[in-house]
């Protein structure tokens, strides 16, 4: 066995340079920015570093600013609302698309299309499809609530408020404070679940069909052999792609930036805008602060990395 | 009677698959309808599902009111600029820790895959400012060259030239090649599946990416394609037909490389999700 026994310098050099210049300095940097009081404006110095530092007055101010509490919780809703949805469409899907059938490969690539569309399209798309009085999600809602109205009344009853509201206006989506976030997440399901279903598919080609087939011997039936078969062998594909889900998630931005641009009244403001527009977008620039929400949101991502790990070895079943 | 009813489950399964998948065809459906519709007509009631009259002139628009063909190249540069980068530094990489040994190779391997654990966000800030003191903003050298280094590529490649039988380099080596000779040579050549993996994936990441150009470009001419449309959005609001135009364009090369490279793709996809 032939191994070269000395340092490759010349196959390292390009690596080092972009690991040195552009994520080990940087990290380092965005680590000392997060305790310093700094406008992006002044040449970044020791000297600035050190004129300016402020200790954890930025993660302190963090526990107190209102708009990071809402964006922080309107992200925590975005996760939990998105992802298990996400999941569950996509493992249905990969159910069904996992079977022999003519024409199956062209339905996953119908469900792939808007996984390869970038999320700036999909947002703008989405805002015109969910225009409240021409977009063909509300006429989709509108036709159904006249159809239900006039059911109701030809069996002689006042359709329910419900309906009589769907048949005249339906939802104002991104318009509406109370709806704007559901229409965020309608987008980024559309735009995410042939991923998690791709995953889920993967996985699901793994399961040694043997399995299967002694389950049905002993007389279980489809739901049987889902839930004692099926999901046990597919668990550590579970938690790997809800853990990337949430990982997404957290960093929604691109969708609610051409969407909603976190309106109506901060009602879809998430932690990666907030970020952006603390750092880049108003000015004054905080970059010191933003730096900060850039370290808890990092916190976050690890948490929710080392807890999946943990859960894991409790939850999921090792392939013997 | 068993038998039936299974035949009827299946039935209804696939029906519902199939809905299901048109629906996801509704919004490019309808993005492609209203590029075609009169500018004026979109908003009157009851609306068209598509139009009676095809109207180019929304194209004519996009292409001549923004720097449109300017976007698209910016975005074809980029693209091409960070795949070939990611191909060549990860691979070079990916081969020496595949094929030399070194003292503390196996430290420097965990710290490159440490930096997997680093979203982007924690990065954009003092790369900005890095960029700005270089001189960089609003040029191709800040859209490409952070992709210089991308421990997910070294990785991949890592794995690959793993995998590779050692007989044919052995060769090389014995017949007097330089370690750069047997990489470029021998087993570069050996390696093309997945680099082709790796490329689709890197391509089409570099085409929707979105954030880092944003706070990078300042200039309408240096915005690649998804920063202009982004941008394109706030100056022509209410020109829908128009703007459905552009992402109609914009949205085509995406999905005839999808359609073109399906299998390289969907690999690369599934890994490339695993990069987090």
């Amino acid at each position: 066995m032939r191994i070269y026994h000395r340092f490759p310098l010349l196959f390292l050099l390009p690596s080092l340079a972009g690991f040195l210049a552009f994520n080990l300095g940087p990290i380092l940097t965005s680590l000392l920015l997060s305790f310093v009081d700094y406008d992006g404006l002044r040449p970044l110095t020791l000297m600035t570093l050190q004129e300016n530092w402020v200790g954890l007055e930025n993660y302190r101010r963090l526990l107190e600013d209102p708009v990071f509490r809402k964006a922080f919780w309107n992200t925590l809703f975005y996760v939990g609302v998105a992802v298990p949805l996400e999941m569950v469409l996509a493992l249905l899907l990969a159910l069904g698309l996992n079977r022999p059938w003519r024409g199956v490969k062209v339905l996953r690539t119908l469900y792939l299309l808007p996984t390869v569309t970038s999320v700036v399209a999909v947002g703008l798309l989405w805002r015109w499809v969910l225009n409240p009085t021409v977009g063909p999600v509300n006429l989709f809602l509108r036709f159904v609530g006249e159809k239900l109205s006039a059911l109701w009344r030809l069996l002689g009853a006042e359709p329910p408020a419900l309906l009589a509201w769907l048949a005249r206006e339906g939802p104002g989506w991104l318009s509406d404070p109370n709806w704007a976030m559901w229409g965020v997440i309608l987008a980024s399901v559309w735009a995410g679940v042939g991923l998690r279903m791709l995953i889920f598919l993967a996985g699901l080609q793994n399961i040694n069909r043997e399995y299967l087939e002694a389950a049905s011997l002993d007389g279980a039936n489809g739901l049987q052999r889902f839930f004692y078969v099926v999901l046990p062998l597919l668990s550590p594909t579970v938690f790997l792609n809800a853990l990337l889900a949430m990982i997404g998630g957290f960093q929604v931005f691109g969708l609610v930036y051409t969407m909603t641009g976190g309106g109506p009244l901060d009602s879809t403001n998430v932690l990666m805008l907030y970020l952006y527009r603390k750092a880049f977008g108003t000015f004054p620039f905080e970059m010191g602060y933003a730096s900060a929400i850039a370290w808890v949101l990092f916190l976050i991502l690890f948490a929710l990395t080392y807890l999946q790990w943990a859960l894991r070895r409790r939850w999921v079943l090792e392939e013997a | 009677m068993k038998k039936l009813l299974g035949k009827l489950w299946d039935a209804l399964v696939y029906l519902l698959l199939l809905l299901g998948g048109l629906t996801m065809l509704v919004p490019f459906f309808w993005m492609v309808s209203t590029s075609f519709k009169a500018p004026g007509a979109v908003f009157d009631l009851p609306v068209e599902v598509w139009p009676r009259e095809l109207h180019l002139e929304n194209y004519q628009r996009v292409l001549t009111a923004v720097p449109f063909g300017r976007w698209y190249l910016n975005s074809l540069l980029v693209a091409l600029g960070l795949t070939f980068l990611n191909l060549t530094s990860g691979a070079m990489a990916g081969y020496a820790f595949a094929r030399f040994r070194f003292p503390g190779q196996g430290a420097l391997f965990l710290l490159f895959l440490a930096t997997l654990m680093i979203p982007v966000h924690v990065l954009i800030i003092p790369l900005f400012i890095l960029m700005r003191n270089l001189g960089w903003v609003d040029t191709y050298y800040a859209l490409i060259l952070p992709g210089l280094f991308d421990a997910f590529a070294i990785f991949l490649m890592r794995q690959h030239f793993l995998q590779l039988p050692r007989e044919l380099e052995e060769a090389a080596i014995v017949d007097g090649a330089t370690p750069w000779q047997v990489y470029w040579k021998v087993a570069l050549p050996l390696a093309a599946p997945a680099l082709a993996t790796l490329g689709t994936f890197t391509f089409l990441a570099g085409w929707n990416s979105f954030l880092w150009p944003l706070i990078v470009t300042h200039s309408l001419e240096m915005r690649p394609l998804t920063v202009g449309l982004a941008v394109f959005q706030n100056q022509f609001s209410t020109e829908w037909t128009v703007l459905m135009a552009g992402l109609t364009l914009g949205t085509l090369p995406p999905i005839l490389v999808f359609l073109l490279a399906q299998r390289y793709f969907i690999q690369g996809l599934t890994l490339g999700s695993l990069k987090g």
